[in-house]
């Protein structure tokens, strides 16, 4: 039983405020991402949990009991440090068994435990090298191993696979959520990057200056942001942002954008805020590719959406494997989309897009929150 | 590649290709004509003096019987016979009684060791292994068994003892390696180097881990500490004179206003024999423990945060902290600075020189100084250059062996 509950947790550093008040409760065996731009309090959060860095206002519990003023050692967490942290003095085994052995574990005991975790992570053949003798990913494993011998009822990650190569990230990624898996411990995992937010967690905690702006599975904050900051955060390439105004039309509401572009809306609930500023929001994968003279498969989708016929240039086209990367400009701007490598756009062609308006996100101009 | 070793040579070989010249020649100050000598100023021998003291003249069942042996002393005399491997045997006797002492080439050097040993020593008893002893043993000096010119001789003159004694062999020589001032200086420059060592490490680590702590004024408190080390030694040793001076001692004059001491008794730094190694000592530790301390302090900061804290995290007090994280990290770059360290306190001239000048009684004469006594200031060139010449191999010695060691450690 391991559930954390952050309550009203607050931290200045100075004039600074890293986190300005955040409530949070964290499930037992959950995995928990915070995910949010640098600077954002993250880390400092985090640091709060694991008890080294004072929190200037506010509760923190962790298995019912509050330990807002107990030391590190008595919160029965363990942490995974963005540089690994390893003593470069000891051994594999030693970096791994160093806790066990401060709590004077026998060391019989402390030899099993360490050669079970050793196990899992593989590193079983490395277990009398030191750190420096061993690879990057090899040294995340090792850091990853020290937190699991103790069997914390909490681990914290900060940033644990941002110095890796990219092909190891993504192996660590399911790795790490395997393991999650088999330890049954609490999780809470900082990271800035959405894709592994998206790929790892049970639940993504959004933070942004210093406050938390949704929690929420990887499908909800995907399909259902609450504000602007989020449908952009999340998505990747991100979503394309337009300027624009509601505009009555008929018995429902359309969308102006610059240009005298008019897109109709399938939100006739909106009629009342029609002359309001908003954001209009589409993401690279709900736009298609509508050429003239070819066949179009994606004709058949535009059937079941509600698509929006949108003039524009071809700027530049980044193939990723099957998918591709389009960027266009029309009248209202340059946007991306993403579609198949198959769909044969070249540049500078001239082509209409389609924007499936059932998929389109309105924000408030001035709140920014999701209308 | 060129430039690099004309460099070499020039400014590095030359000189030490010329000391090592000098200590294999009879340099002398005054000479036209400088010759090879071999390593005559090293190491010559002239005679070898075999001395031995505390003849164990009977073991006996009881305390009682050796006593009673003792009170026949009176009884006793020195008569010689024909040795049974040639030349003659000194042998105490008494009646019922015979203790064959020694043997020796001529009778008269026979008969004058044994009367010696018969008149001029003290006898006492003392228990030894269950059994009671009788030891004649000799006050003022041991007793002179013969001098002898070659090793050889001295050994197999020692095998003809015929009592169990306490024997030593005398080399008298015209080398350093002959001259107790030599081997004095040899003893000082461990007991300097040592002890300013220790020293050092005993504040510089302290100090150390103070400096690394946060707290107002922690930039100039830094700054200030290197000031020993800093400013020349020159001027420094200046207050270090006052400070230890005979009459106008600052610490003396404290503990004599505070009544610790009386003025008649007053402490005398430079020229007592024990206290004036503690005051070079001292001073040396003085201006170096700076050095220590900043490179102590480089370990310590380059230990990063989050390895710290990872300590916390896993249960490590401050104390367990300090043992099993920080110690071991800083340790490597400890020894680096020791290496160092220790090269130039075992080298020091200067310290010494200002402050005592070797002196009272050579007390604090080390290989640095002795050198520069003999070699410039008594003329003596060749003898010099072999006195400095030996630091070379000891040196040489401890930095394999602290190189050795960190190369374990990375
Ligand atoms: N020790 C500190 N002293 C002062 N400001 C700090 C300190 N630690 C963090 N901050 C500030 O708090 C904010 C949040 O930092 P952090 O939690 O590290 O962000 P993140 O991990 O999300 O990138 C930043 O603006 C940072 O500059
Ligand atoms: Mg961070």
């Amino acid at each position: 039983m391991a559930e954390v509950v952050l309550e009203n947790v607050e931290k200045r550093f100075g004039d600074v405020r890293a986190v300005a008040g955040i409530d949070l409760t964290i499930r037992d065996k959950e995995f928990v991402i915070l995910v949010g731009p640098s600077g954002c309090g993250k880390t400092t959060t985090l640091r709060m949990i694991a008890g080294l860095e004072e929190v200037s206002g506010g509760d923190i519990k962790i298995a019912g009991r509050s330990v807002t003023h107990l030391p590190p050692r008595d919160r029965d967490i363990a942490m995974v440090f963005q540089s690994y942290a390893l003593y470069p003095h000891m051994t594999v085994a030693k970096n791994m068994s160093f806790s066990l052995r401060l709590r004077g574990m026998p060391r019989d005991q402390v030899a099993t435990r360490v050669r079970d975790v050793a196990a899992i992570l593989g590193l079983s053949d490395h277990l009398d090298r030191k750190p420096r003798q061993l690879s990057g990913g090899q040294r995340q494993r090792v850091a990853v191993g020290a937190a699991l011998c103790r069997q914390a009822g909490v681990l914290l990650f900060d940033e644990p696979l941002s110095n890796l190569d990219a092909k190891l990230r993504v192996h660590m990624r399911t790795e790490l959520k395997r393991l999650h898996q088999s330890v049954q411990s609490t999780m809470v995992y900082v990271t800035h990057d959405q894709v592994e937010a998206m790929t790892m967690g049970d639940r993504i905690v959004i933070m942004n200056a210093g406050v938390i702006c949704q929690v929420g599975t990887p499908l909800e904050v995907y399909d259902r942001p609450v504000s602007r900051f989020v449908a952009g955060f999340i998505g990747s390439p991100p979503m394309n942002f337009f300027e624009g105004e509601l505009v009555p039309d008929g018995s429902g509401v359309a969308l102006a954008l610059p240009g005298d572009l008019r897109l109709s809306l399938p939100r006739p609930e909106l009629a009342s805020r029609a002359g309001r500023k908003v954001s209009f929001g589409i993401r690279p994968e709900h736009i298609s590719v509508a050429q003239s003279g070819r066949p179009l498969s994606d004709l058949a989708w535009a059937a079941v959406a509600s698509p929006a016929r949108v003039p524009a240039v071809i700027e530049v086209v980044e193939p990723l494997g099957h998918r591709v990367v389009v960027t266009a400009r029309g009248e209202a701007g340059t946007f991306q989309m993403e579609t198949e490598i198959h769909a044969g756009v070249r540049q500078g062609d001239r082509v209409d897009l389609w924007f499936d308006m059932n998929r389109a996100y309105l924000f408030d101009g001035e709140t920014e929150a999701t209308l | 590649m060129l430039p690099a070793a004309l460099y070499l040579a020039l400014f590095i070989a030359y000189p030490f290709g010329m000391s090592i010249y000098l200590s294999l020649s009879d340099a002398q100050a005054g000479n036209q004509k400088w010759s090879y000598i071999g390593t005559a100023n090293y190491s010559k021998v002239q005679s070898y003096d075999l001395l031995a003291n505390d003849f164990v003249l009977g073991r006996f069942p009881s305390e009682a019987a050796a006593r009673a042996f003792v009170s026949e002393r009176p009884l006793l005399k020195v008569t010689t016979f024909p040795a049974p491997g040639g030349g003659h045997r000194a042998t105490l006797t008494a009646p019922g009684r015979s203790i064959a002492l020694l043997d020796m080439e001529k009778e008269e050097d026979a008969t004058f060791a044994a009367s010696t040993i018969l008149q001029d020593t003290s006898w006492t008893v003392r228990q030894a292994g269950g059994k009671a002893e009788v030891v004649a043993h000799e006050k003022e000096s041991a007793v002179t068994l013969g001098t002898f010119t070659t090793r050889k001789a001295v050994d197999l003159a020692a095998t003809k003892l015929l009592v169990p004694a306490a024997t030593r062999v005398d080399i008298h020589g015209t080398g350093v390696l002959q001259d107790p001032n030599f081997l004095l200086a040899l003893k000082n420059t461990f007991k300097y180097t040592f002890g300013t060592e220790i020293l050092k490490l005993l504040i510089g680590v302290p100090c150390a881990l103070l400096l690394n702590r946060k707290f107002g004024g922690r930039r100039l408190l830094r700054g200030l500490v290197v000031i020993p080390w800093v400013i020349p030694i020159a001027i420094s040793a200046q207050a270090w004179l006052w400070i230890l001076d005979s009459t106008y001692s600052v610490i003396n004059w404290c503990l004599v206003h505070w009544g610790v001491l009386t003025p008649q008794h007053i402490i005398n730094f430079r020229g007592d024999k024990d206290l004036a190694m503690l005051s070079v000592i001292a001073v040396n530790v003085w201006r170096g423990f700076p050095f220590t301390t900043i490179i102590i302090l480089a370990g310590l900061t380059a230990i990063p945060d989050e390895i710290l804290e990872r300590a916390r995290l896993e249960g490590a007090s401050a104390f367990q902290r300090f043992v099993h994280i920080i110690s071991p990290m800083v340790r490597p770059i400890l020894m680096v600075s020791l290496l160092f360290s220790v090269i130039f306190s075992f080298t020091d001239f200067n310290t010494i020189w200002i402050i005592t000048k070797g002196g009272p009684f050579d007390q604090t004469q080390v290989l640095a100084t002795y050198a520069y006594q003999l070699g410039v200031n008594a003329g003596y060139l060749g003898k010099g250059a072999a006195t400095s010449l030996f630091m070379f191999p000891i040196m040489a010695v401890m930095v394999f062996f602290m190189l050795q060691f960190l190369r374990r450690e990375a």
